[in-house]
């Protein structure tokens, strides 16, 4: 994912499956991590009263989370490391959920537990794991590379389970037990040495238990003298002296243990599978004491278990649970005993530090504390958990909302299609749904914003295609969707009649895919069924025939490739098995299974025959998912397909689309029809497209001119007559008058060849052409302006925190931005797979936040200090508002938004910068010239760099390049203090809005004067471009008689500011344009802006 | 739209019925049956501490190759190790014959069937932990179950088919080339490794390139089989494989093993596809 795409979650009523696979608290007692079955871990907020409230959701595992651990000491850095089923492993920050490190190894790990010994090792420590492999691993904590391994000399086998034993008194030992019930120990602190310079390392000693099925060991850390083993159907407890059994307790009526902890001398809690736990006393007799005993044998008759207390679940139904139990000694800390369920139910139960029984002996039983589920979060914040589309389903059949169960985007029409359970589909205006839902007093917007109802599924919609947006041979028109009962219905999204429906008799439809542009048939490309009953069908829209039934396939299909050449459809089933179909004649051409099927499969990638591959999951029901990573081979086998296809469906529209600044990403679950859209709001596109110089103007100077130039006056001439006539009702003989002048000014290209002397500029000319070549020029797209500019309001209200101070009112009257219903769900990447998204409630996981502060969306106390401190460091410019000054509010509004928009386009550039970058940019900011010397290493400068001097045009005024400075500063210092990039946004939206609307406050609305001045300003200035164009142009043949290298010389520093003027006027035609689309200003304002646009033509 | 409502009504009832059918008897019905030929499966293996106790017992697998006679091979396995072998060699050169035998006091651990193995053991513990006594509530806990019991049957069966793909310097640094008595010369490798049902021993005979050759050295990647030709570096020497030699001799209870596998995991899909017809279903509860 781009580093400037901002993302922003719409929860549905119901909140996404979470299955607990893994389950810790955090040695703060603050946080409570779980991994699930789908693969996404959760944050849990614990407060200090032992409530538990959702707060996170992270993404990243495309399987199944397997084990959860500590990855560094949690004091100093809040990291943990979660591995999941395929082998992938992360290294997470808890504190603002994001992802430091990641691997994929060849290893499945069960169990990992961190190891460091602060004075014989360097860097971060060990994980010590163990899994479905030999022995144990160990991995460094901070790289996830592969350090060494413990090596059994006797019986290597898979590890179940192991702990440390740290104590004072004994060397630092590994205690494991393997799958075969073999007990094996390891000195930890001795071998440091020998595992660094990579000597294998052999068990210390080992032992054989005699029970299979070892959940957990544990060492008595109180008496040091104990060792307690669960077994899944009994429990053990040895003399860690010589391994000598002391007690056995079998498992009654066909309990399972699940594991167990000692939670003081002699005091141990075992628990069960099905969320059970007993806390047992193990009582000595006098014997020990008088005869010790030589051999183990007169020992074990002297230990025996009594129950004090137990503790049970009302519903223990679903299997199995996973627990833990946190023994912290520390006050405030709790002793914590914790399960997780496949339900996703967390429970908490608070121990007692000296459990005991009722005074008749019989065991007590320990109430529960506290328990919580993510829908407990969802129900409490339901304004918040509103899927995209609940109003306008609402407003279908008055009562209840359907469940969404397929949705769509199509980006191109910015149109969302949503297929509901009860098998309408609607179709909406993705930015005007979002808004509806979003904001507050959205009701004009929900009632201005059409939306078309498809009536024609009679069962709930399982999959939706949009042909043309995957080739845009085919109709735009064109709709697919497929429904439980196994008919596809093909529509025309425009007049919303079918076209045709197709009755596949074959199971719901789990996904419609399309054949690759280069495999045709009959002319066209073909779509694809993929169907529960294993079945796959083949149709031809033109033909609106059915062309093949591949009904033969045993197992789910999970890949689909295409021979162009033969006519073959090559199907992959999870079984590994490959049936190849011919299909003119719909046979069975080949079935091949094993080794043949994967030469098979991995052949099409080689020959390139196959363009592009769609390998689906469909196992069972669970809906479309094209994912284009998961042919990726695992060592081990198949890869369980992916729970939420967020990530890869990330990098697919990053690869496929050009980037727009809005974008709606559908996204779908495992084992649930629940799905959830993520807006994306692309920050630096937004901003190049509301701010569109220098990058695109100085650029296509500098490619071909002739052709450049013509196509960019009839964009404009189009722009022009697009938004004058949105404006005709205003002002009518007006616009009809500005509409001719871009035609009379069109010869004018003509006379372009008067010479300029420049020579003083042109060194510089050429400088700012180099930055523009580098500037990746995104080719400038026809993009509605007035939808870019709801877009940028939109992603306004997502970051300002609102109700914080009295300037709500006046941003809703100035900026024209409507209020947030509640708090957003803001999403988070770590990088370009790692993705974590708020969960509703977030928002009062910061107790101290709720008890002073009525607010919402305020991202967290932090921001407002910040906030303070980037006012303080504001050049003190009060009364001169940022932007141009201009008589028309609107302008200035639109004025406004573009310069906030680029401010928070700045800051997050900053924030995200790495930080070599980061310390040169500290340094020397100011010189322009080193910046140029710097812009061959890294484009973020340069960007960043552009932006600025953008900024300062966007002032219009010469102030002083220090008070920037000291801000960038500021930034680069808070990424230093490790402040969130959201959070540093949304302090410096902040602190600009609050600032901008002071001045407002403070300077009535006499802007009449000023205007004019700036008008005529305008007029004088207006030459300079055409000055500044012709030095372009002699610039490019100084170009291309010059080697491209220029040597930057000091002389530059003096006419920087010239520069930034000229760019300045270059850039405000077009900004003119997108503000005139707005809202049609006064009549002076229009000439103005006829004048101002030739310029910009010539 | 009336009508369809109502035809369903009655439809649905028996689809209720049925579903909870399907969770309460059906389920157990199926995984009763997974359990019983898993644990079939298992005793291939010969699973320690399940049933019988003491050392497994030992096979004799006399390995040859329906063309050449110049490997013979009698390997001896126990449970999932190697405890004995004789390896007979005759160089083609001078006809001289080899011998190995591995050394007494050593095994060789299979990781392959070992992995199988306790992939096996593994879905075993998923089933018998839902037992008649544990009631299904949701369709989706089924497919739960199955997904995780078919990865572990997938895994175990992959472990079967797919060897390890070694590079020669990896097969050269294994523990295996140490374990023959005498030690091997050091123009010989061997490897050993299960292929589907069989026990495959492979010999790699090398020699060293001159340092000087004019031959253009490019290390071979990792492969199940190396062919004559490949070259490694190994030490400060660069070698190439001159001749190799595999001999292979099936494993019967291997054989049964897989075919169990394949009907488990077919079982497990059709199991799963029942549960699939009451899609619709998803979060309905009967209880």
């Amino acid at each position: 994912m781009r580093t400037s795409l901002q993302a922003v979650a719409l929860w549905g009523q119901k909140a996404p499956p979470h299955s607990i696979t893994a389950i810790m608290i955090t040695d703060d007692q603050r946080m409570i991590v779980t991994g699930s079955q789908e693969g996404q871990l959760c944050l849990w907020n614990l407060s200090h009263e032992l409530k538990i409230s959702a707060k996170e959701l992270l993404f990243g595992h495309s399987a199944s989370v397997t084990c959860l651990a500590r990855a560094r000491d949690f004091s100093k850095q809040p990291y943990i490391v979660s591995a999941a089923e395929n082998g992938e492993m992360c290294v997470w920050n808890v504190t603002n959920g994001q992802c430091v490190e990641k691997a994929t190894l060849p290893y499945r790990h069960t169990a990992i537990c961190y190891y460091h010994c602060s004075f014989r090792m360097t860097g971060e420590g060990w994980l010590l794991c163990c899994g479905e492999y030999q022995d144990v691993l160990i991995i460094d904590a901070k790289t996830l590379a592969v350090v060494h391994s413990f090596r059994s000399s006797q019986f290597p086998d898979w590890i179940n389970c192991m702990c440390i034993v740290h104590s004072m008194r004994i060397q630092d030992s590994l205690l494991v037990v393997s799958v075969a019930g073999e007990l094996k120990v390891w000195d930890l602190s001795s071998s440091i040495n020998s595992i660094q310079e990579k000597q294998d390392v052999y068990e210390k000693e080992s032992k054989f238990l005699e029970s299979l099925n070892c959940q957990t060991i544990r060492f008595c850390t109180y008496t040091e003298r104990l060792l307690l083993v669960v077994f899944s159907k009994c429990w053990k407890v040895y003399d860690y002296c010589d391994f000598s059994l002391l007690l056995t307790e079998v498992s009654r009526n066909g309990q399972f243990f699940a594991g167990g902890e000692v939670i003081a001398a002699h005091r141990i809690l075992i628990w069960t599978e099905d969320g059970h736990s007993y806390i047992y006393q193990l009582l000595n007799s006098g014997l020990s004491k008088s005869i010790y005993p030589a051999d183990g044998r007169v020992l074990k008759e002297t230990i025996y278990p009594h129950l004090l207390c137990s503790t049970s679940v009302q519903e223990n139904k679903n299997r199995p649970f996973v627990m833990g139990y946190m023994n912290e000694r520390k006050e405030p800390f709790y002793k914590v005993l914790f399960s997780g369920e496949v339900s996703g139910r967390i429970t908490l139960w608070h121990i007692p530090d000296v459990p005991v029984s009722k005074f008749d002996g019989s065991p007590r039983e320990i109430p529960v504390t506290a328990t919580w589920t993510l829908q407990d979060n969802f129900d409490k914040h339901d304004t918040v958990s509103q899927s995209i589309i609940d109003y306008f389903s609402g407003l279908k059949d008055g009562a209840g909302t359907a469940v969404v169960t397929s949705s769509e985007y199509i980006p191109s029409l910015d149109k969302l299609i949503c297929g509901c359970e009860d098998g309408t589909i609607i179709i909406t205006q993705a930015l005007n749904a979002a808004k509806a839902r979003l904001l507050e007093g959205g009701s004009l917007v929900k009632d201005s914003s059409p939306h078309k109802v498809l009536k024609g599924h009679h069962q709930s919609v399982t999959s939706l295609l949009y042909p043309h947006g995957l080739s845009s041979k085919l109709d735009q028109s064109w709709m697919l969707s497929g429904d439980l009962d196994s008919c596809v219905i093909l529509w025309d999204i425009f007049t919303e009649e079918i076209l045709h429906k197709f009755f596949l008799e074959a199971g719901p439809v789990t996904s419609l895919l399309m054949s690759p542009e280069k495999f045709k048939l009959r002319g066209a490309q073909i779509i694809c069924c993929v169907c529960s009953d294993h079945s796959v069908a083949l149709l031809h829209l033109e033909g609106r025939s059915c062309l093949l039934r591949a009904r033969k396939h045993l197992f789910p299909v999970k890949m689909i490739k295409w021979h162009p050449v033969e006519n073959f459809l090559i199907v992959g089933c999870a079984d590994d098995s490959v049936y190849i179909w011919e299909i003119e004649t719909g046979t069975l051409e080949r079935h091949e299974t094993g080794e043949r099927a994967r030469i098979i499969l991995n052949c099409c990638d080689d020959s390139q025959l196959v363009k592009s591959v769609f390998p689906i999951a469909s196992e069972t029901l669970k809906h479309k998912s094209i994912e284009q990573r998961s042919s990726s081979p695992y060592q081990l086998g198949p890869l369980p397909c992916p729970g939420l296809q967020v990530e890869s469906s990330c990098k697919v529209i990053d690869a496929k689309f050009c980037p727009r600044p809005f974008n709606v990403l559908p996204v779908k679950t495992k084992w649930s029809n629940v799905g959830f859209h993520i807006l994306l709001f692309d920050l630096e596109n937004l901003v190049e497209l509301l701010l569109p110089t220098p990058l695109s103007d100085v650029d296509s100077s500098s490619s071909f001119y002739g052709g450049e130039v013509l196509r960019r006056a009839k964009s404009t001439v189009e722009k022009k007559t697009l938004t004058l006539r949105k404006s005709k009702t205003a002002c009518g003989p007006l616009s009809a008058e500005a509409l001719a002048k871009p035609i009379t000014e069109s010869p004018a290209q003509g006379d372009n060849t008067i010479k300029f002397s420049a020579e003083n500029d042109g060194i510089k000319r050429q400088k700012k052409m180099k930055i523009s070549k580098k500037m990746q020029p995104k080719p400038s797209r026809k993009v509605d302006a007035s939808l870019t500019i709801d877009t940028a309001k939109l992603f306004l209200s997502c970051l300002l925190p609102w109700g914080v101070d009295d300037l709500d009112y006046l941003c809703i009257k100035h900026l024209n931005i409507l209020k947030l219903q509640g708090p957003i769900s803001l999403g988070f990447a770590s990088n370009e797979d790692n993705f974590s998204l708020m969960l509703p409630g977030w928002d009062l996981c910061n107790t101290e936040m709720i008890k002073d502060y009525s607010g919402v969306n305020l991202f967290s106390r932090k921001v407002l200090d910040l906030s303070d401190k980037y006012t303080a460091t504001l050049p003190n410019q009060v009364g001169i508002p940022r932007g141009l000054e201009n008589n028309c509010d609107s302008l200035q509004e639109s004025d406004t938004i573009v310069y906030l928009l680029s401010r928070l386009f700045l800051v997050n550039k900053l924030v995200n910068m790495p930080l070599e970058l980061a310390c040169r940019v500290g340094s020397s900011f100011r010189m322009e010239c080193v910046h140029n010397k710097v812009r061959s290493a890294g484009n973020d400068i340069l960007n960043m760099s552009s932006f600025y001097s953008c900024l300062r045009n966007g002032k219009n005024e010469s102030h002083v390049p220090e008070a920037d400075l000291s801000l960038l500063k500021l930034i680069s210092c808070w990424r230093d203090q490790s402040v969130q990039v959201t959070e540093a946004i949304q302090a410096v939206l902040w602190a600009e809005v609050q600032q901008h609307m002071k001045s407002l406050g403070k300077i009535p609305v006499n802007s009449q004067p000023v205007s004019m001045a700036e008008n005529g300003n305008c007029e004088m200035k207006q030459m300079l471009p055409k000055l500044e164009w012709t030095e372009e142009l002699e610039l490019q043949c100084i170009r291309n008689t010059l080697p491209l290298q220029t040597p930057v010389s000091p002389v530059k520093h003096d006419s920087n500011l010239n520069s930034a003027n000229i760019q300045d006027m270059e850039d405000m035609p077009d900004r003119c344009v997108l503000e005139e689309s707005e809202s049609p200003g006064e009549p002076r304002h229009h000439s103005w802006i006829a004048k101002v646009c030739p310029c910009k033509v010539s | 739209m009336a009508t369809v409502m109502a035809a369903t009504a009655a439809e649905r009832a028996v689809l209720e019925e049925e579903f909870r059918w399907l969770l309460h008897d059906e389920v157990h019905a199926v995984l009763k049956q997974l359990q019983d030929i898993l644990k079939e499966a298992s005793l291939r293996f010969t699973l320690p501490g399940s049933g019988t106790e003491g050392p497994a017992k030992q096979e004799n697998f006399i390995l040859g190759s329906c063309g050449t006679d110049q490997v013979k091979g009698v390997l001896t396995l126990q449970g999932d190790a190697l405890s004995q072998a004789d390896v007979n060699l005759k160089m083609p050169r001078n006809n001289q014959l080899l011998h190995f035998t591995f050394r007494e006091d050593k095994q060789w651990k299979l990781q392959q069937i070992q992995d199988a193995r306790n992939h096996v053991s593994q879905a075993i513990y998923l089933l018998i932990s839902r037992d008649e006594s544990y009631q299904f509530k949701t369709g989706a806990e089924v497919l739960k179950l199955m997904d995780a019991v078919m990865l572990q049957l997938t895994r175990a069966r992959n472990r079967l088919t797919t060897p390890a793909t070694l590079t020669l310097p990896e097969i050269a640094a294994s523990g295996l080339t140490r374990m023959f008595a005498p030690a091997l010369p050091s123009d010989l490798l061997v490897n050993v490794y299960i292929n589907l049902n069989k026990l495959c021993l492979t010999v790699y005979q090398l020699h060293a390139l001159q340092p000087n050759s004019t031959k253009n050295f490019r290390p071979a990647g990792g492969a199940v089989l190396h062919s004559p030709g490949a070259m490694f570096e190994w030490g400060s020497q660069r070698l190439e494989v001159s001749h190799v030699h595999k001999v292979e001799c099936v494993i019967p209870w291997l054989n049964d093993a897989l075919v169990y596998f394949t009907v488990s995991l077919q079982l497990c899909q059709q199991l799963k596809d029942k549960i699939s017809v009451f899609s619709s279903y998803w979060s309905y509860r009967p209880f």
